[in-house]
């Protein structure tokens, strides 16, 4: 079970349906799996469900309701079914050709991988990473925010261990040195808006290679 | 009264389950009727036109006339599954006029593969929940969660909106999440509590 979650601002934005993108799906993908999540959303959609209870009333045009009724016989849009990929988070399943295992990594460096997901926008740049077992990456802060869902393996930083299912937010008040566990790759799904910012000795040289 | 009886007595799960059981048009227009206009102000709220906002009222209804089969009264009252209908409707649309959007509501909130196990009989109690902690809330802090719901603004527009400093917006919010996020920590004395005093 997961130690790490979503703050209450962003469990209650998703829950008032404010984050249709790549943070939407990374927050889904946590609350699969995490029970105390998902108690707390079903309580924030109520809290939508009493807003609506409370919110004043708009005249509707009388000839709607027909329109609903013409429509109710018509055969419903066909939905194509969701892949489910192992080790993939359903919400996370749509944007992926295969299970984690067939991932065609990119990248020059042993320790770190990366493969881009199709969710990018304007806001949120959207990678999976992987770290290799035992392996340490640059010592790096951010420009801005940074989310983390840990997929599989294990990886630790100055703040802590995190662990399959763990939600970790950073943003440029942080500088750490994410190093996976010894014994397994680890690979996250991982959200920046904006570029990181390498601060060690080496990792400043790559600084204008990094978006 | 018990639980079960409590949840079946709301009338506008009465409602969903009539559509459900027996595809009863009254029930349906009945329905349409006393929620309709409500929905109409979320979506304008939201940003929609009226025309838009009747679009996506169409949408909802007929997706409650093909899903009512689907509401279970123990894991949300219809109030908050049709919230949630309206909720994803709404994005469905916006990705369909933008047409750039990647996300689908389906991507958010999957439909259960298995039935709902855990939230049987919580409906209520969630509700319960959901009125106790807006009505504990100050009327400032309320005002801020209802921008977040309904009107989606940032920090600093909701600012400006109220005419007030961004770090008085940013603490009122903070002071809320902290009320709202005590509550439901510890919303399992809040079940007790609610449950020794309404039942």
């Amino acid at each position: 079970m997961a130690n790490y979650h979503p703050s209450n601002d962003l469990l209650i934005e998703f829950s008032a349906g404010k984050l249709p993108n790549a943070l939407g799906i990374m927050v889904a993908s946590h609350i699969e799996n995490c029970a105390e999540c998902q108690k707390k959303t079903n309580i924030f959609a109520s809290i939508g469900g009493e807003l609506i209870n409370d919110i004043h009333q708009t005249d509707v045009n009388e000839a709607l309701f027909g329109n609903i009724l013409s429509q109710l016989d018509k055969d419903p849009e066909i939905i194509i079914p969701r892949p489910s990929y192992k080790g993939i988070p359903r919400p996370l399943s749509r944007f992926m050709s295969g299970p984690l295992e067939n991932i065609k990594w990119r990248g020059y460096a042993r320790s770190l991988k990366e493969y881009n997901l199709p969710i990018s926008d304007n806001q949120y740049n959207a990678k999976l990473y992987k770290i290799s077992a035992g392996k340490k990456l640059p010592e790096h802060t951010h420009k801005g925010n940074e989310y983390t869902l840990v997929l599989s393996g294990k990886f630790s930083d100055n703040a802590g261990c995190y662990d399959i299912g763990d939600f970790i937010a950073t943003d440029n008040a942080i500088t750490h040195q994410p190093k996976a566990w010894t014994n397994s790759d680890c690979i996250c799904f991982a959200i920046v808006d904006a570029p990181l910012t390498m601060t060690g000795t080496f990792g400043k040289l790559l600084n204008p290679f990094i978006r | 009264m018990s639980e079960q009886s409590s949840v079946k007595l709301n009338p506008l799960n009465q409602l969903v389950i009539k559509i459900a059981e027996s595809q009863d048009r009254v029930a349906f227009k009945e329905l349409f009727e006393s929620v309709s206009p409500k929905l109409k102000s979320y979506a304008m709220q939201c940003g929609s036109s009226a025309h838009e906002a009747e679009e996506l009222i169409q949408e909802c209804f007929i997706t409650v006339w093909r899903k009512a089969h689907t509401f279970n009264p123990n894991a949300a009252s219809a109030i908050t599954w049709l919230y949630t209908i309206v909720r994803n409707k709404r994005i469905d649309l916006l990705r369909k006029t933008k047409n750039k959007e990647f996300v689908i509501s389906d991507d958010l909130w999957p439909e259960p593969e298995t039935g709902c196990l855990e939230n049987d009989v919580e409906s209520d109690l969630n509700q319960n929940i959901a009125r106790t902690l807006l009505h504990g809330l100050s009327q400032e802090q309320r005002q801020i969660v209802y921008k977040v719901y309904f009107e989606g603004k940032s920090h600093s527009e909701i600012a400006s909106d109220l005419g007030e400093p961004l770090g008085t917006i940013k603490s009122r919010l903070r002071l809320a999440m902290k009320k709202l996020d005590s509550l439901a920590k510890e919303n399992i004395t809040w079940l007790i509590i609610i449950l020794v005093t309404t039942y």
